[in-house]
C-alpha cells in the first residue's frame, strides 16, 4: 500500500467539478482510496484524518488542487497518475460554453433570467452587466459584500427586475428550479423566502398536499436585515400581489429585523389584497388589525405554513394534508416509546447533522421549546456556540452548510463526506440517544443520498451495539416522488438501515425531543401542536 | 413598476448560467434552454500598473 500526493496550480475547477473527479480516480484499478480537493486548512484537516495527507500536500496553498491517493502498491502509481492528469485536463464541458456573457447571449439573445455563481467579491461587475441587459437575476454567490448587495438591488428595482440573492440557495420561476429546488407543481401558492431550505420544504410541501407553486422568489438570507432593509422582498411581493396565477402569498424567514418586518407587515396590511400566510420561524406574533384577520395568517414552523397555506387555498386540501403531515400525538408517543424502551440510561442527547440551515434553524426553535439548552454553531443565544464545530456538546445540533463545514469543498447537500464521517464520531459517544438527519432532494443536491448514507448509518448502529447500546436515526425527507432522486426510493432505503422518518423537519423533531427525554408532559405536547403546528 | 417580473411570469424561461456547471445541467435536465459561461478570475494586476492605469484612465 502507498499514499501519494501531488499539488497542482493554476488549474481552475470548482468543487463539483473536482468532487465528480475524485469519485471517478477511486473507481481506478489499484486505487484504495482517493481525494481530490482544493488544498484549504479544512480540507489537509481531513485528509490528515483519513491518513492521506503527506508533507507535499501539507504545502499547498488554499487556490492550489491536492491529488491523494492510496494506491496498492508502486506499480500502479504511473498509470494512475496519468489517468488523473487526463481528467483534470478534459473536464467535460457544457454543450453550449462560452468564455464571456457577451458571446453567450450573442447566441441567445432573448435570455431572461441569469444564474449566477461566481466567487461573491466578483458578483457585482457581473451581476450589473446583466441588470444593464433587462435580464433577472438569481445570484447564489455567497461572501458578496453587503454594500454591493445593496447596490445591485437598488439597481434591480430601478429597472423594474428581480435580483433574487446573493446567498439565495432556490428559486422556481414559472416552474423552472433555479440553484437546489424540488421539481414541485405548478398552482395558486406564491413564496417569497429569504430561506433556502425553507423555500424547499415549503414548495415540497405545498405539492405533497395536492396544490402548487405559482412563482417561488428567494431574496437572499439578508435581504430582512436592517441594512437591506427588505428591498427584494417588497419588490417580490409586488409583483406576486399583481401575478394572476397567485391566490395566496407566503412569506418565509427567520425573525426579520424589527424595523423591516414593520415595514414588510404594513405593505401587506395597507396594499395587500391577496391572502397571505407568513412564517418568521422563531418568531413573535405581530398585531393584525380586525379587517385583515383571516387574510393574514400567522405561522411559526414550516409544517404550519404549508397546511394554512393550503387551507387558504381550499379546506378540504387542508383536511388532507394535515391528516398527512400531523401524526397524532398517540401516534408520536408510540412511535417514540418503541424507541426510548431500548435505550440505555446513559443515553440522553440528540444530535442533529443537518444539511439545511433553515432546518437547523427551525430545529433549535423547537428543541429550545421543548428541551432547552441546545449547542450549535449557529446557537440561538451565543452561550449555547459549540467551542469546537466539530465535536457535539450535550444537545448539540449542528449546519454543516455553515462556512466552517465548506470552505474549498461542495456543500453537504452535494459531498455527504463530512457528516457521514460525522456519524460515526457520534455514535462513539455513550451519552448520545438520537442522530436527526434532514434529506434534501431535488434539482442540484447528491443524486442518491440515502444510499450514500445507509452504509454509514448501519455502522454507526453497530459501533452503539458493540458498546451494548441501542442507537436511534431520525431522519426527514425533503422531496417528492418526481425529484431525480424519488423520495419514496430514498424513503425506503433510510427504512431498509432502520431510519425512522417523519414528514416533516418539525415532526422529526418533536419525536427526537421524545425519545431523548423519554416521554414528554401532556401540557407541553399540548402547547406544541397548539403553537407550532396551527395557525396565529 | 413590475411590468418585467410579470412578463417574466409568463415567458418561456431561457438562461446564461454563469459559474457552477451544475446549475447549468440541472436547468437542462429540466428541458430549459439554456447556455453556459466559464467564469475566470480576472488577472491580478500589480499594485503600481494598476495605480498607473487608474491615474491616466
Amino acid at each position: 500500500m502507498k499514499i501519494i500526493n501531488v499539488v497542482k496550480r493554476n488549474i481552475f475547477l470548482d468543487s463539483i467539478q473536482i468532487l465528480h473527479i475524485s469519485e471517478e480516480v477511486k473507481k481506478l484499478p489499484g486505487v484504495i482510496d482517493a481525494a481530490i480537493v482544493m488544498g484549504t486548512d479544512l480540507n489537509k484537516e481531513l485528509l490528515e484524518k483519513e491518513g492521506l495527507l503527506l508533507d507535499e500536500g501539507r504545502k499547498a496553498h488554499p487556490n492550489d488542487i491536492i491529488i491523494a491517493v492510496k494506491i496498492v502498491d508502486e506499480s500502479y502509481k504511473d498509470k494512475v497518475l496519468s489517468e488523473i492528469e487526463k481528467m483534470l485536463s478534459v473536464i467535460p464541458k457544457a454543450e453550449e460554453t462560452y468564455y464571456s456573457i457577451d458571446d453567450a447571449l450573442a447566441v441567445l439573445r432573448d435570455a431572461n433570467i441569469a444564474v449566477v455563481s461566481v466567487p461573491g467579491q466578483y458578483a457585482r461587475d457581473t451581476v450589473i452587466k446583466l441588470l444593464e441587459k433587462d435580464i433577472h437575476v438569481f445570484l447564489f454567490s455567497d461572501h458578496v459584500p453587503l454594500e454591493h448587495e445593496i447596490e445591485l438591488k437598488k439597481m434591480a428595482i430601478e429597472k423594474g427586475l428581480l435580483l433574487m440573492g446573493p446567498e439565495a440557495g432556490t428559486s422556481i420561476i414559472n416552474g423552472v428550479g433555479l440553484g437546489f429546488a424540488n421539481a414541485v407543481n405548478r398552482g395558486p401558492i406564491g413564496v417569497v423566502a429569504a430561506a433556502g431550505t425553507g423555500l424547499q420544504e415549503f414548495t415540497v410541501l405545498v405539492t405533497l398536499g395536492e396544490s402548487g407553486i405559482s412563482q417561488a422568489i428567494g431574496v437572499g438570507s439578508r435581504d430582512l436585515s436592517e441594512a437591506v432593509n427588505g428591498l427584494m422582498t417588497l419588490q417580490a411581493l409586488t409583483a406576486l400581489e399583481e401575478d394572476s396565477e397567485t391566490q395566496v402569498i407566503a412569506l418565509i424567514s427567520k425573525p426579520p429585523a424589527l424595523s423591516v418586518q414593520k415595514r414588510i407587515i404594513k405593505y401587506i396590511i395597507e396594499k395587500g389584497r391577496k391572502k397571505y400566510v407568513t412564517c418568521f420561524i422563531g418568531g413573535k406574533e405581530f398585531d393584525v388589525p380586525n379587517s385583515s384577520k383571516g387574510r393574514i395568517i400567522q405561522t411559526f414552523t414550516l409544517h404550519a405554513a404549508a397546511l394554512e397555506a393550503l387551507r387558504l387555498v381550499s379546506k378540504d386540501l387542508y383536511e388532507r394534508a394535515y391528516e398527512r403531515f400531523t401524526l397524532s400525538k398517540e401516534e408520536i408517543l408510540r412511535i417514540a416509546e418503541k424507541e426510548f424502551n431500548r435505550l440505555d440510561s446513559r443515553q440522553k442527547y440528540i444530535r442533529g447533522l443537518y444539511t439545511g440551515g433553515t432546518f437547523t434553524y427551525e430545529a433549535l426553535v423547537l428543541l429550545d421549546f421543548l428541551i432547552g439548552n441546545v449547542y450549535s454553531n449557529t446557537p440561538l443565544k451565543k452561550e449555547f456556540a459549540l467551542r469546537n464545530p466539530w465535536r457535539s456538546f450535550k444537545h448539540t445540533i449542528v449546519d454543516l452548510g455553515a462556512e466552517e463545514f465548506t470552505a474549498g469543498r461542495a456543500h453537504p447537500m452535494i459531498d455527504p463526506t463530512i457528516r457521514l464521517q460525522r456519524i460515526l464520531d457520534e455514535a462513539k459517544d455513550p451519552e448520545i440517544a438520537v442522530i436527526l438527519l434532514d434529506f434534501v432532494l431535488g434539482y442540484g443536491a447528491h443524486h442518491n443520498p440515502a444510499t450514500a448514507h445507509v452504509e454509514y448509518i448501519k455502522r454507526a448502529k453497530k459501533i452503539a451495539e458493540e458498546d451494548g447500546r441501542y442507537l436511534v436515526v431520525v431522519a426527514h425527507i425533503c422531496g417528492i416522488d418526481k425529484d431525480p432522486q424519488n423520495a419514496a426510493k430514498q424513503e425506503e432505503i433510510l427504512k431498509g438501515a432502520g431510519v425512522i422518518t417523519l414528514p416533516t423537519n418539525a415532526m422529526a423533531v418533536l419525536v427526537s425531543a421524545i425519545i431523548a427525554n423519554r416521554g414528554i408532559a401532556n401540557n407541553k405536547l399540548d402547547a406544541f401542536y397548539e403553537y407550532y403546528l396551527a395557525r396565529h | 413598476m413590475t411590468e418585467k417580473i410579470l412578463k417574466l411570469f409568463k415567458s418561456e424561461i431561457k438562461a446564461i448560467n454563469i459559474g457552477i456547471d451544475l446549475f447549468y445541467k440541472s436547468l437542462k435536465q429540466q428541458g430549459v434552454r439554456v447556455v453556459h459561461v466559464i467564469w475566470r478570475r480576472p488577472p491580478e494586476l500589480e499594485k503600481e500598473i494598476e495605480e498607473i492605469l487608474k491615474s491616466i484612465l
